[in-house]
């Protein structure tokens, strides 16, 4: 009896272990995608999920395939789909950032090249904004169609706080240096930085570089000459951003500022800092915790241009779009393909609009007097449709690899523990692919 | 019904003088039998030694989570101990570890003796200050990255202690704020070991103390010291662990900035490993992590007589 009571006992911890076990691997078949008429979408989980939810059940409605939508909340989004992307769970198609976000998915040729998609229908390329359509373009081969909104960095400002002081928002590089001068005299920090979150310190360089050099010199450094990043004008473009801080523009405590925790727009909103150089997302964070500011005081103009510069004053940079990318073992590409095409359909253009977002599609200009905010999604859409090319964010147009030791010396180099030649042998030491 | 029986009359044969079970009776009622390890052994083997030794294995290959992973010798070793971050984060996590020691030590065993009295209002303030003990790290950071905002938040009301408030902005503050936070979390859980420890300390040292003239310092270095000795011993093992592992703390108050300035070995894991997708570095940096703290403890134990573990009762009885 005794030895059957120990049996038993042993059998119930065997039972109980096997079931966490079991637990465990169901727990990760959520995106699974093993079912036979079903395709799996993964996106970026926050508020522009109920636009996605709609669209897919507009196309459950007439399809034989059905779409599932899974969605991966916040921040995270890019290391879980890296982890799960080439194992079952990997989805049929995904969200992703374009550029450098996909280049290792399409080097383990995991991803399906959209041409005969396009071939079958020109508009999955006509229908966008070549600019933007551009940044999924690997090897000369298409591998993303835009979803959700374009969002350049724009240089926000405090509309009363530049009154007071009686500076015009500036449209040069010298304007943007006295209108540092002016505020910083009056006791005001001058432009708002999120420097702890690091990110948004990359946006002055991808700027500086951009009205400096033109775009080459980032394609040449990312294509893997690392020349590039000592030539003249690279060290012209960090000599000038070190003018910028040390003439105290963003103050002193702005690495201990985050953009993520409301830091920095608060700065701005609050009227203690002029200026914020910032993703067209400001605009919606601003406008979640203080309405009346956003819509009455906030100001927003492109970014100074650089006279003597090789860059076009026009040209933009930041987040060109989201994209849906296709793998290539997906059971459906035909349903895929219909899935895809609802991108550039009016219904899903006006919804983005609504939610403040800002579609890149040819369709969207019509529709722009819909959107939550119609002087700035006008405004934006111009600048979009004007630019002669919109640079991606660098640390997304690089291999993922390369995006913490980059954010640690753009960080290093403006609070001075990096100098010129240190912050240059950092950036030729990234990795290019 | 054999034990059952057995059971039943065993203590009346151990009643008596006899300190020790009779030898029969000890042999019915048994050890616990081979059986009885097997669920924790599987358990351990399944997620504590497997993955070890996977992670010993990835630490020689390459891999990006994507391809499939490709052995490299020792390039991943001969990499990590060349990269001088990998080197400041060893000297980071030991010099964050040694200021929880230093820091812990002292406050928990003044805190925990204080706790130790019988008063009302101490078992009140007590509670309440064991309430940081009850949230996870992750709240615990995220709250204070919130209170030392340099411009909304405490520092913007104390200028004069704080100046800019650019606390996370340096490296020795930031460092200070890790430890600080650490302390503020942590402190309670060896205040709760003192506490304890200290109770169980037979009143009659300290009246007999106090015949013989010992005062209040006295009493508390010559004798609660002495008796709490196993506890400062167990505490710390727990605060050195527990330091060599940080990590949600640095994830959220600091990601290791600015620059690489508080990147400790266990963050630097993390980033090679799902930030930076170079597996086999996470994985060498984790073993170097395996083999510095079963160093370390290892030492501590030695150094600390634990593994001998002396009773603090000796001529009591």
């Amino acid at each position: 009896m005794r030895t059957r009571v120990r049996f038993s006992r042993v059998l119930a911890c065997g039972v109980a272990l096997a079931a966490a076990l079991t637990l465990t691997a169901c727990g990760g078949n959520g995106a699974s995608a093993g079912g036979d008429d079903k395709i799996h979408v993964l996106v970026y989980g926050d508020a522009t999920n109920k636009v996605e939810k709609a669209v897919v059940d507009k196309f459950n409605k007439t399809s034989k395939v059905k779409v599932v939508l899974d969605t991966i909340p916040g921040a995270d989004y890019q290391q879980k789909l890296q982890t799960i992307i080439n194992t079952p769970q990997a989805p049929d198609v995904f969200f992703n950032w374009g550029g450098g976000s996909i280049q290792p998915f399409v080097k383990a040729d995991l991803l399906l090249p959209l041409d005969d998609f396009i071939a079958k229908d020109a508009k999955l390329k006509d229908a966008f904004l070549p600019s933007v359509f551009d940044s999924a373009v690997l090897d000369g081969k298409a591998y993303g169609v835009p979803m959700r909104g374009t969002q350049p960095v724009l240089l926000f400002h405090n509309k009363k706080v530049l009154a007071d002081a009686g500076v015009q928002p500036p449209k040069t590089w010298a304007e943007l240096l006295d209108a540092v001068k002016t505020l910083k005299a009056k006791g005001i920090t001058p432009i708002a930085l999120g420097g702890g979150d690091q990110w948004p310190t990359l946006m002055w360089f991808e700027y500086l570089y951009d009205r400096i050099a033109g775009p080459e010199l980032f394609k040449k450094a990312l294509s893997g000459d690392k020349d590039a990043w000592a030539s003249e004008d690279s060290k012209k473009a960090l000599g000038m951003l070190k003018e910028l801080v040390d003439a105290g523009a963003f103050g002193t405590n702005f690495d201990s500022v985050k953009f993520t925790d409301q830091g920095s727009p608060t700065l701005l909103a609050r009227g203690k800092a002029g200026f914020e150089l910032m993703g067209s997302w400001e605009y919606s964070t601003i406008q979640d915790f203080d309405k009346a500011f956003a819509e009455k005081s906030l100001g927003y103009t492109a970014f100074p241009s650089v006279p003597g510069g090789k860059g076009d004053a026009a040209a933009l940079v930041g987040n060109t779009n989201n994209f849906y990318s296709v793998m290539k073992k997906t059971k459906h590409p035909e349903a895929v393909a219909e899935f895809l095409k609802l991108m550039y359909s009016d219904d899903f253009v006006k919804q983005q609009l609504a939610i403040g977002n800002l579609p890149t599609t040819t369709n969207t200009e019509q529709y722009l007097d819909t959107s939550a905010s119609p002087a700035f999604s006008h405004f934006q859409f111009d600048l979009v449709k004007k630019a002669p090319t919109f640079q991606l964010s660098w640390d997304q147009a690089y291999p993922q690899s390369a995006a913490t030791p980059m954010h640690q010396a753009v960080q290093q180099f403006v609070n001075g523990r990096l100098d010129a030649d240190g912050f240059i042998k950092a950036m030729q030491a990234l990795p290019t692919e | 019904m054999t034990t059952q029986m057995t059971r039943a009359s065993a203590p009346r044969t151990v009643t008596g003088k006899s300190s020790r079970p009779a030898r029969g009776s000890a042999a019915h009622v048994g050890r616990p039998g081979f059986a009885w390890a097997v669920p924790a052994t599987l358990f351990f083997a399944l997620f504590a030694i497997a993955p070890l030794v996977m992670v010993g294995v990835l630490s020689f290959m390459s891999w990006n989570g994507l391809s499939e992973p490709e052995f490299v010798g020792l390039d991943n070793w001969t990499r990590i101990f060349d990269d001088p971050v990998m080197i400041q984060s060893i000297w980071l996590t030991l010099l964050l570890t040694l200021l929880g020691v230093a820091l812990q030590t002292p406050l928990s065993i003044l805190l925990g003796v204080w706790a130790a009295g019988e008063q009302r209002n101490r078992a009140v303030l007590s509670a309440i200050y064991f309430v940081p003990l009850l949230l996870s790290s992750t709240a615990v950071s995220v709250l204070w990255r919130a209170l030392l905002d340099p411009n909304f938040g405490v520092p913007a009301q104390a200028t004069w202690l704080f100046g800019d408030g650019n606390l996370f902005g340096k490296q020795s503050t930031a460092i200070g704020v890790l430890a600080f936070v650490s302390t503020w979390q942590f402190t309670p859980l060896h205040t709760l070991i003192y506490q304890g420890a200290a109770r169980a300390i037979p009143q009659v040292l300290y009246q007999a103390a106090e015949i013989d003239g010992a005062g209040r310092f006295r009493q508390f270095f010559h004798i609660t010291l002495p008796q709490l000795r196993n506890s400062i011993i167990t505490s710390m093992i727990l605060m050195v662990v527990g330091g060599l592992t940080t990590f949600e703390t640095v994830l959220i108050l600091t990601q290791g900035g600015p620059g690489t300035d508080t990147t400790i070995s266990a963050y630097y894991m993390y980033q090679k490993a799902f930030k930076s997708f170079d597996f086999g570095a996470g994985a060498a940096i984790a073993l170097v992590l395996v083999v510095a703290a079963t160093i370390i403890s290892l030492v501590v134990v030695r150094l600390s007589g634990y593994d001998k573990m002396r009773g603090t009762m000796e001529g009591m009885s």
